[in-house]
């Protein structure tokens, strides 16, 4: 077959896109640096979470229904390498005295009704938040309708959570450092991540068979 | 040497791996099972599926965000 006109006429799109992006961040940075940076970093990460075709359904999903691990393994690298990633800029804030405000929060009965319920959602729709809005940047129409219940899903849960909290009562959340401190937290952390890849990596050679 | 082909247009995974699948189980050795899709993430996926369970896949981009996948049973 040869090279399709589909092709062609889709450079010259890019080359708009890539122009048009510049002159957007080129006025954006005439109002604020600041503001110009977070754009060009959204737009680098959903470049790349685009192109990586990465997928946490489908990492967390086809274990069990396929017998596959690729991606989940994919996804335990991605977690170790956040856990470093995560500890070097913790240990440079230190360094540097600049105060870092972490987001942990206290967990619950909501939280495992949440977690279900949010995984449920997932399989039937297709895509966690960041999947549906590349497919529906992608154009696939059907995660249009799997936003639209993102939506109104996040909404009732922020709504609701006061409700969850005062009903069924919360632990507090738990930061392993401030308990174990740094390095055995992280010694730990990558041994469980080394475990559950041999988990999974089995797991692949039981069900294929190999 | 028969080619077949399934329809899962629109479809999001896992329903095409599923239906390849179904449809695999009832086709003879060396036959060629033709599959087109417009969801990226599908196309990825039964890729992969195919390389890890040893099947011949060829994957081509025909058009910007269409693949046409052609799936070969190599065995049973």
């Amino acid at each position: 077959m040869s090279i399709n006109s589909a092709f062609h006429s889709q450079r010259k799109w890019n080359i708009g896109f890539i122009l048009f992006l510049t002159l957007l961040l080129l006025l954006l940075s005439q109002i604020s640096i600041r503001l110009t940076l977070i754009t060009a970093l959204g737009i680098s990460l959903g470049f790349v979470l685009q192109k990586s075709r990465f997928c946490l359904v489908s990492a967390l999903r086809d274990p069990i229904l396929i017998g596959m691990t690729q991606l989940t393994r994919a996804f335990l690298l991605l977690l170790g390498i956040s856990i470093l990633g995560f500890a070097l800029v913790s240990w440079g804030a230190s360094q540097s005295n600049i105060p870092l405000s972490l987001n942990i929060f206290p967990m619950g009965v909501h939280t495992v009704v949440g977690g279900l319920l949010f995984g449920i959602g997932m399989v039937l729709a297709g895509g966690c938040s960041t999947g549906i809005i590349i497919r529906i940047g992608e154009g696939f129409a059907m995660q249009m309708l799997a936003f639209f219940g993102l939506a109104v899903g996040s909404v009732l849960g922020e709504r609701s959570l006061k409700s969850w909290r005062y009903t069924f009562g919360e632990w507090p959340g738990i930061f392993l450092p401030d308990i174990f401190g740094w390095v055995p937290t992280l010694i730990l952390e990558l041994i469980v991540l080394l475990t559950l890849w041999q988990l999974a990596r089995w797991w692949q050679k039981k069900q294929l068979g190999e | 040497m028969t080619r077949f082909s399934i329809d899962i247009w629109g479809e999001m995974c896992p329903i095409p791996l599923i239906k390849a699948k179904k449809k695999l189980s009832s086709m003879q050795c060396g036959d060629i099972l033709v599959l087109e899709t417009e969801h990226s993430c599908t196309s990825r996926g039964i890729v992969v599926w195919a390389k890890a369970n040893r099947y011949i896949i060829e994957e081509k981009e025909v058009a910007n965000g269409i693949w046409h996948l052609e799936l070969t049973k190599t065995h049973d």
